[in-house]
Order: C-alpha cells, then structure tokens, then sequence
C-alpha cells in the first residue's frame, strides 16, 4: 500500500478526531510552555510520570477517573439521543449528597448493603434531579439545555446549604460532613494502594451502556432519536418517552458518580468536592465520540491528565492550570470536527 | 414592458423550461397556468434573478437585464411575493418592511416608515396596521406586507407565486382586490397557480406551461375552461394499462371525514372520506399543497386529525400512532425518503429493521437480535435487488433508486394488508420508477389495498383502479378507471369543477 | 439605619456593574442567535487582560482596552468555531470557559516566573464626581460619585437599546437571531453577523471583568469572577432579552448578592445560600411561565447554512 493510500486509511478511521484533537491541543498548548521559557518535552514527560509513573500515581489517576467515567457516559447517551444535558455538576453534588445522608443514617445495616444503599440513594438523587430538568422541558417548552445549566447552581447551593444544617460538622473549620462510616466506604481494590472498587463498577457500566445502545431495542431508538428525529416519529419512537428516560439515566450515572467519589475517596461530604465534574463530564464525552466504549480511554485520559499536571508542577515548575487549557482546546477542536461532519450534505 | 425570450434552463436530464417566450405589457394581469413540474417556478425564479438561465434574455423597459441577482431585478422594479413568505415574526410590520431596505436609512425612523405604510395601504386596501406583530397577523395579511414591501420598493411588476394556498375564499377575493387596484395604478402582475377560478377570474390573459414549455396563451375570455384545464394536463396516456377488474374484496382502509391543521394552525384537510378495497389502489392525483401531505401523515400516523378516524382491517387506529398502524398491517412509504423514510447514517440493515425492532423476530425479549438483522438485510437485498457491497454500509451512499428500494423492501416484504406510497417515485430514474410501480402491482394481485398519492399523474393514471383528486383538502372528484378524462381531471386540479363522488365512488364496490 | 441602606445600595450597584456589562454583551450575541455561555470566560479573559495591561504600561485607559481585546479574543474563537466549523453554541461556550480558566491562570503565574500565584496589584480606577448633582443628599455619592466604568452603564443600557431598535445594523442582527432566512433573502450574511455579534459581546464581556479586577478589586486572582458570567446568562432570561429588562435583571442580582452577605448582621430566618439560589430559581420561574412563549430569538441555537437555500 501506498503511504498515501495509509494515510486515507489512518484519516478515514473514527479514531483520528479525537486523537487529532488531543494532539493539536497539546501542540497549541506547548507553545504557552514555550513561551513560559520551559521545554515543553521536558514538561510532558513530567506530567507523563506523574501520571503513570508508579502504581500509587495509576491508582490515584484511576480515582480520579471513576466519576468521570459514569457522569461522561451518562451524557453521551443523552447527547446520541439529542438531548443537552449539561447538569452535571448539580446531580453529581445532589448525589453525594444523598449517599452522605444516607451513610450517616442508615448506619444499622451491614457491611456490603450499606455502601450499595447509599449508591442507589446516589442515583436515585441524581435523576430526580434530571427528571425535574426534563418535566419543566416536557411541560413547559424550556430547551433542556438552559434548565439543566440553571438547575446545576442550585443544586450545588442546596447541598452546601445542607452543610451548614443536619449534614454539617459543627467546629470543623470548612463546610463538611462528619466522617462516614467505616462499613460505607467503598473497598480497596488492590490493598496498599488508593485504588478503590468504584473503577470496576464504572467499567462494568460502561460495557452495559454500549450494549444497551447497540443491542437493544432502546438503544436502537434513542440512536434514530439522535439521527433524525422526523425518521423517530416515523419508526414509531415516543419522543417524551425516550427523553424522559434518557434523562434519568444519565442523572442517576451522574449521581452515582457522586456517591462513589463520596464514599471512595473522601469518606464525608465536603463542600465543592465535585466541582467541574459535570462539564467535564461533557468533554470526556465529547472526546470519546459519544460512545460508550470510548468513554473509558477519554476518562482515563482526563483522570491521568489531572493527577499528572500537579506532579508537573512541582518537577518542572509548569502551572496546572495548562490541563484546563489543553482540555478547553480538546473540547474547541473536537466540537468544530463534529458541526463540520453534521453539516457534511447527506446522499 | 417585460420580455423574455427564449428561456431555457435544465436540471441536470430534467428540462425545466425549454424556449420559453413572456410578454408582459403594463398594466396587465398575466395568469401562469400549470401544474407541478411544468417549469413555472423555475420561470419566476429566473426572472427575479435567483437562477441563471441556460439560454435566453430578459429585458425589463428595453433595458436587458445581465447580472441575474434579485438585487437587479428589484432595482429594475421586479418584486417578488414568494409562496413561503420571508417575514420576522417577532418583529413589527414597520420593522419587516425596513429590513434589508437601503433606503431606509442607518439611523430608522419608524414614524415616517409607518406612515408610508398607512399611505399605500390606504392606496390599494390593505388594511395594514404597521404597529402589529407580523407574527400575530392571519396568513392573508402577512402576504400584504409582502405585497407592501414590494410597492414601496417600488416594484412595477409583482410576481405572485401560488399566492392564494394559505388564504381563506375572503382572504382570497381581498387579494385579487388589491391586484386589480395594482393594474389600475399601471402595474402588471404575473400570477402563477394551478387554480383556474381565480385566475379566469382576475387575469386579463393566461399563459399555460406544461412540462417546461408553453402550450397555450390566451386572452381570458377567449378560451373556455375545458380548453384550459385539457392544456394544462394534456399527455398520452396510451401504455399498456392492465385490464381493468370489475370488483374487488372487502374494505381495508376506511377514512372517515378526516380533518388537520397545518403546522400554522391553517386548515388543510377539510373533511375527507373513502375506502380501499382488497386487490384496489386507489390514486388520488392534485397540485402539491391542497391536503395531500396532511392526509397521508394523518393515516399514516405522523400527525394528529382535528376529527376523523382511520380503520385499517376493521380496526380504528386513529389514536394510536404509528404501532398501532404496523400492528394492524398499514405499512407507509413516505415522501421524503432522505429524513423521514431512512436514517442516512445508520445501516442498510438498520434501515431494513427501522420500524421493526420492537416486534419478533428481530426482537428477542429485551435484546436486539442483530444476527436475524442481517440475516433478514440480505434477504431483502436479494428479493429486491438493492445494489450495495453488504448490509452494513451506511445507507446514505446508496443511490436514489437504492435507497428507495430499501424503504419499498422494508414496507412491503411483510406482506401489509393496506400500503399507503406517497410519491414513491420521486427523484428516480425511469428503470427504478418502474420497479416501484411493478412492487406495487404485484401487492395489489397479492390482495392488498394501496392508497397512492402522488402529484405525477401519469403514473397515477398507470396504477389507479379508481383515481381521485385532491383540491384545498377536499376530494372533488372519483372515477373509475374506465371514467377517465383527462379534461374534467385537469378542471378538478385547478379548482374548477368539483363533485360530491357518490358513495359508490368513495367507498368502490364490493366483490 | 438610613446609612446601612445607602451602603446596601451602594453594595447592590456595586455588585451589579460588571454583570450588565457581562450581560449587555451577551444580549448582542443571544439576539444574534448565538447562546452567549462563554460570557463567564469572556469576563475573565477581560479582568486579566486589564490587569496585565495596567501593571506593564501604568496607563487605566490602556488597561481597559486591553480588557476589550481580551475579552474579544475568545469571543473570536467561540464564533470562529459556532459559524464557520458550525459546532454546537452552548457546548463551545462550556469549552471556552474552561480555556479562559486555564489560559488566565497559567499566564498568572508564568507572568510572575514562578509557578505559584502571584500578585499583581494595580491601583484601582478612582470615584470620578460629577459636579453638582453629587451633592444630592443620600443618593447624590450613590448615583454620581462612582469611577468611570459605573457611570458608564447608564449610557450603555439606552445606547444598546438605541442600537438594537434605531439602527439598521441593529434591526439585522435582530432579523439573524429570529428567521436568518428572511435577512439571508435581503442580503444580509447571517455567519458574519453572528460572529460580529459574539465578538462584540465578548469585548463588553471583557470590560466588565475590567469593573472586577480594575475598579473594584485591584488584582487578577484565578477565576475571580466566580460565577458572574452565568449571573448574567440569568439576568438576560430574566430581561427577556432587553437592555432595560438586563438591566433590572443585574440590579436584582446585585441586591440579592448583597443581601446575603448581610444575612448574619440583619438576622434574617433565611440562609445565605437560599438568596443565592434565588437568581438561578427567578431565572427558572420565568423561562418555565413564559413556557413556549419565552421571548427567546426565534432562531437561537440554529445554525445557519447557505447550501439550504
């Protein structure tokens, strides 16, 4: 084969946006290095080592992914299906916030419901908080989108608000809970380490949630929803029906996410503990091309990215906040990439 | 005061106007006659300088006109009144008529604007208030401001397309008042419909196009309404047409007065009945936009009727949507195959099973069963012969025949017991029109019923057991195959002769 | 009492001034038809640019343009992306606040050579009295002895107005944001349009976090704007799209704003973070009543393509 003929082939596959976009904004972003009068291989490398460079950073790298993954896959699902919902950052809060209520209150139970419990009380926070988003759309002809962002302040607010009241702990110096539980805590993964089960879970629902978009009938409508929905109405899809579902699935993944990182990795709820989890939430889900199964290497990417951006700071004196600008330019381009595929004209 | 001669324009193999000749003289009501497809839109937008002809030369006061842009044809005093109007709702009358209007200036002045508004509304009765929301305003005086727009521009020839599909009969007679006031004033119009009423009725002469050329003019008049609507629909419609059979099986589709409003709460269909028989289709023919579109996403469960039902086999399934049709066996090929009939992206097979997963046996309890997906794709790719490297190519790189043939596999492989083929054959080549009408002649011998609705009426003429047309939402005429004549066809399309069928001819008759 | 409820004014206008910018700006973009999301991202790019600009030349009207350009910088962007590549409007808004976040505070610390924050201090823009009408009792150093920027919003809100409503640009931009079809079938560009609009947007979006980190605080630190974009994405719904709605929208913020931060001294039965919901539920009250008929352009969100027609 030709080396132009290959590079059709490498061009052609579903791969290369994101990973084009990845790589011109890591491009774009070493200029600032540059300009910062560092090298940028030099801080690459960095952020490369601090991010896998040992089964402690992994694992804390893993961590950091877990909410990504459930909360990323949850809007690629609704974004398939047309739906934007960008509420995030509110069902994950109100998720932690229900698995915190309901650690503390449930503490009768045993080792393994209790964890389980609070997950579901996660979940089911979360998508009644999606639900609502999509009753005022249903209802009252709102774009979900504007709902969702409006409803993500005050669900952020009402979690802190709970902090200050029955939640809270009094003396503490920052809002936060009192410590949960030992029975709730989720169990470590591999012992030694950070790395707790939730990143099993998560993948578990990740495999679940392409399945259900390729092998079932659900997932087959919300595919059409998301092509066309005059062909939808055609087929014989319920247009609020599925809305309303896909809704409260994402929300409760969201919220899920919620309670995992509550009950993972800090044992209590503190104020802004999920602070930016929702949109970028959204950038993993854009970045994976909307599938399911690509959510897992954009999430990773995300959760190592995030971990490792610190440690590249403290080696080589690079500031974090490059990651956010490497993100925000992986979300610019890969956006561009998708209005210019939807506005390619159909045979 | 407007010539043009020798227009000639092709689509690619469609030729939409072949040396055309138009003389309008001023203050002149000149009718364009002509059903879809006979180039007349394409003649206007030629004029208006939104299409560039192929041949042929425009000259408006003796002066040609070169550039072909709507920017010269207005300045020459060309105004065009479009049938789907280019208004802001959100914004005021006054505000609508300043857009895009160099003369009114950087810095607008509503006040004096308004004024000019009252004045020519004044001038020519168009009860125009420059204050409303156009958004708020009946359809009827929307088209004034159109109407407005134009006169301030100061357009000496207004083009009216299709002006009259929207408007309520007072709606209609104020509009063909306004127009006479225009000639008086020694503007000229050119009004183009397919309704031989209002133009008999405003125009001082009549042009009628059919297939791209001019077969007719006349001073109104001069000319009978026979003679008109046999020009406007005259063809041959020698080919071998399959005998015809006395008597057929029981009702399977039965519409009873069905009723819709558009999507502008216009009403469209108003009050329609009639049944198919088993082993009958039934082709009802009309000029695009007289209820056809409401009547077949209305049975066919895309829309909501304002009152009526549809019973398929004896079951009413009016309420219940599109699966409460597919359970009864109404299968629907619809109009538009390229956003309604496939998903461009998804599969050939995925497309085969579109309106079928939820049902055995592509559906196996709460799974999807893709291997008796594919399994089906490829029966159906060779039953019916759609070219295309496997199943599992996305749909939209099929050509147009393909793709139609995937919707045609997909509605009739189950064997429906009633179809219902809206423009089945549109944009496709003869050997694939063919095919349709083949599939669909071979459903009927198989005992179904077939409703076919189609605004070519050739092939309409081609299938139909009984034929009847459509004209503002009403069904104004049956007949049998054996009652064909293409001059009272023609006259029922453009409005000019309307029956009330008996039952005999709504419901057929019986074996 | 009389003297708390002068400085509450005084905090309400205060808290106000760099969201009508914010929200000014956004209302050229959103009746263009583009969702104007990224406002909380403009208004950052817009405070640090000022800042920046103050510290390296020492001249605030520097500054302050500086603030414009920043601001439009990544409103180029957003519109680049929204008309040319047609991407989503609110998704890329999302993508260029996140940018703006971590472009700002990398350039913070990269400014200052080292890789924690640092502090860069400017004077802040001095009260400008206007003679005579100061003199009002009570609400004469309330209304006329403000610095600049808060004089200006006054003549902003009628000079938007003005534009959007006497001008032909303005009746334009308003045709692009219902029925772009219409203004395409009158000669107008709907693409160049909307992204002048963003742009412009974007240039107010920037001088209002001027009003934040040049009049009011004297310093850049990371996200200080915290939210007001969004604020002020809610004051527009709230003004259903109008200066002077926007404009009451920004004062009802302010007041809210400020009166949580009072909530302890004043002892009121309600929680501080119960009024700070209140801008987003107001927000939400108004968008669900005005259901399907919300005064939102027509066309916003849609994009727009010339092969259509």
């Amino acid at each position: 084969m030709t080396g132009r003929a290959l590079a059709g082939l490498a061009l052609s596959g579903p791969l290369v946006r994101p990973v084009l976009a990845v790589v011109l904004a890591f491009a774009l972003a070493s200029i600032l290095i540059v300009l910062s009068g560092k090298n940028p291989l030099v801080a690459y490398a960095a952020l490369a080592r601090g991010a896998f460079g040992s089964w402690d950073r992994a694992a804390v790298g893993l961590n950091r992914a877990t909410p990504y993954l459930l909360a990323g896959v949850g809007v690629a699902l609704c974004f398939r299906a047309r739906v934007i919902n960008i509420g995030g950052e509110g069902q994950i809060a109100l998720g932690g916030l229900a698995a915190t209520w309901a650690a503390l209150h449930l503490a009768g139970a045993p080792a393994v419901v209790l964890p389980l419990a609070a997950l579901a009380a996660g979940a089911a926070a979360g998508g009644l908080w999606a639900a609502l988003a999509a009753v005022i759309r249903l209802r009252r002809g709102v774009h979900e989108v504007l709902v969702t962002l409006l409803l993500n302040f005050v669900g952020v607010l009402i979690v802190s608000e709970m902090l200050q009241g029955d939640l809270g702990e009094p003396g503490a110096g920052f809002p936060q809970s009192p410590l949960l539980p030992r029975v709730a805590w989720l169990p470590r993964l591999v012992p030694g380490t950070d790395l707790h089960a939730g990143i099993v879970f998560a993948v578990a629902v990740l495999v679940v949630a392409h399945v259900v978009l390729w092998r079932t009938p659900f997932g087959f409508r919300l595919r059409i929803l998301g092509c066309s929905p005059a062909a939808a109405a055609y087929a014989g899809v319920a247009p609020a029906r599925a809305f309303l579902s896909v809704m409260l699935v994402s929300g409760a993944l969201a919220g899920l996410a919620g309670g995992v990182e509550v009950l993972g990795v800090h044992y209590r709820l503190i104020e802004g503990f999920s602070h930016g989890f929702g949109f970028n939430a959204v950038a993993i889900a854009l970045l994976a091309g909307l599938n399911p199964l690509a959510v897992l290497p954009a999430g990773l990417f995300f959760g190592f990215l995030e971990t490792g951006a610190l440690a590249m700071q403290r080696a080589v004196g690079v500031p974090s906040p490059l990651l956010a600008v490497i993100q925000g330019l992986t979300m610019v381009f890969v956006l561009c990439a998708m209005g210019l595929r939807a506005a390619r004209p159909r045979a | 005061m407007l010539r043009m001669y020798g227009i000639t324009k092709s689509y690619g193999s469609v030729r939409a106007n072949r040396g055309i000749d138009l003389v309008v003289p001023p203050r002149r009501i000149v009718g364009l006659l002509g059903e879809n497809g006979s180039g007349k839109t394409t003649l206007m937008n030629i004029l208006f300088g939104m299409v560039r002809p192929d041949a042929g030369t425009i000259s408006v006061h003796d002066r040609s006109l070169v550039r072909h842009s709507p920017r010269e044809a207005i300045a020459a005093g060309i105004g065009m009144i479009h049938q789907h109007f280019m208004l802001v709702p959100a914004m005021s009358v006054t505000e609508n008529v300043m857009l895009g209007w160099e003369a009114a200036g950087r810095w607008l002045r509503p006040a004096g604007i308004a004024a000019q508004i009252r004045t020519a509304s004044a001038a020519y009765g168009l009860d125009l208030d420059p204050d409303a929301l156009v958004g708020t305003l009946p359809l009827g005086l929307q088209q004034r401001v159109e109407i407005v727009k134009a006169i301030l521009r100061g357009a000496e020839l207004l083009i009216l397309d299709e002006p009259t599909s929207s408007l309520s009969p007072p709606e209609v007679a104020g509009l063909l008042a306004i127009l006479r006031r225009l000639r008086e004033e020694g503007r000229s119009v050119i009004f183009i419909s397919h309704k031989l009423g209002e133009i008999l009725e405003v125009c001082d002469e009549v042009v009628v196009l059919r297939d791209g050329v001019m077969v007719g003019r006349a001073d109104v008049g001069t000319i009978t309404r026979e003679q008109l609507a046999r020009m406007m629909i005259d063809r041959d419609v020698g080919a071998s047409l399959p005998p015809e059979r006395a008597a057929f099986g029981a009702e399977r589709l039965v519409v009873a007065d069905l009723a819709a409003v558009d999507m502008e709460g216009v009403e469209r269909l108003r009050g329609v009945s009639f049944s198919v028989r088993a082993g009958e289709v039934l082709a009802l023919a009309g000029v695009d936009g007289n209820g056809q579109n409401e009547l077949a996403d209305c049975i066919g469960g895309l829309a909501h009727p304002m009152r009526g039902r549809v019973f398929v086999d004896g079951t009413d399934v009016t309420e219940g949507g599109v699966r409460a049709r597919l359970a009864a066996g109404l299968r629907h090929v619809p109009a538009d195959r390229r956003s309604t009939g496939l998903v461009g992206e998804m599969t050939v097979a995925e497309n085969l099973a579109l309106r079928d997963v939820a049902t055995p046996p592509l559906r196996r309890g709460l799974w999807l069963d893709v291997a008796a997906m594919s399994e089906v794709a490829a029966r159906r790719m060779a039953q019916f012969d759609i070219r295309a490297t496997d199943s599992g190519v996305s749909a939209a790189t099929l050509s147009g025949g393909n793709q139609q043939k995937i919707v045609l596999a997909r509605e009739l492989a189950s064997g429906p017991g009633v179809l219902l083929a809206v423009q089945p054959t549109r944009g496709l080549d003869p050997g694939a029109t063919q095919f349709v009408i083949d599939q669909i002649l071979a459903l009927r011998a198989a005992g179904a019923a077939v409703l076919y609705i189609s605004t070519e009426l050739e092939e309409a003429l081609t299938v139909a057991d009984r034929l009847g047309v459509m004209y503002r939402g009403r069904l104004v005429g049956v007949m049998r195959r054996h009652e064909v004549d293409l001059t009272r066809i023609g006259l029922m399309m453009a409005g000019a002769l309307a029956e009330t069928p008996d039952a005999a001819a709504l419901y057929g008759v019986g074996a | 009492m009389d003297v708390a409820i002068t400085e509450f004014l005084a905090a309400a206008l205060r808290i106000a001034t760099p969201l009508l910018f914010a929200a000014l700006g956004g209302i050229l973009s959103e009746r263009a038809g583009v969702f104007a999301v990224g406002l909380e991202g403009m208004m950052l790019c817009g405070a640090f640019a000022g800042v920046v600009a103050v510290h390296a030349t020492g001249s605030s009207a520097v500054g302050l343009v500086a603030s414009v350009l920043g601001g439009g910088a990544l409103g180029l962007v957003v519109a680049v992306a929204t008309t040319r590549f047609r991407a989503d409007q609110m998704v890329t808004g999302l993508a260029a606040n996140i940018l703006a976040l971590g472009l700002t505070s990398f350039l913070l610390r990269g400014f200052s050579g080292r890789s924690e924050t640092s502090t860069i201090r400017v004077g802040t823009l001095p009260p400008l009295p206007i003679p005579l009408l100061d003199g009002i009792p009570a609400l004469g150093p309330l209304l006329f002895r403000q610095p600049a920027l808060t004089d200006v919003w006054r003549g902003l809100v009628l000079s938007m107005f003005a534009f959007l409503h006497r001008t032909r640009a303005g009746l334009t931009l308003r045709a692009v944001g219902e029925n772009p079809t219409a203004a395409f079938a009158v000669g107008a560009d709907p693409l160049r349009v909307r992204a002048l609009a963003v742009v412009a947007g974007a240039g107010l979006a920037g001088l209002g976090g001027a009003v934040l980190s040049l009049q009011q605080v004297g310093t850049f630190t990371d996200g200080m704007t915290s939210g007001r974009g969004y604020l002020a994405l809610a004051a527009i719904i709230v003004g259903r799209w109008m200066p002077g709605g926007a404009l009451v929208g920004c004062l009802l913020f302010g007041a809210a704003d400020a009166l949580q931060l009072r909530v302890q001294g004043l002892r009121l039965p309600v929680s501080s973070y119960v009024i700070q919901m209140m801008p987003y539920v107001v927000s939400l009250a108004v968008l669900a009543g005005l259901g399907r008929t919300a005064r939102l352009p027509a066309a916003i969100g849609t994009s727009f393509s010339r092969e259509a027609h």
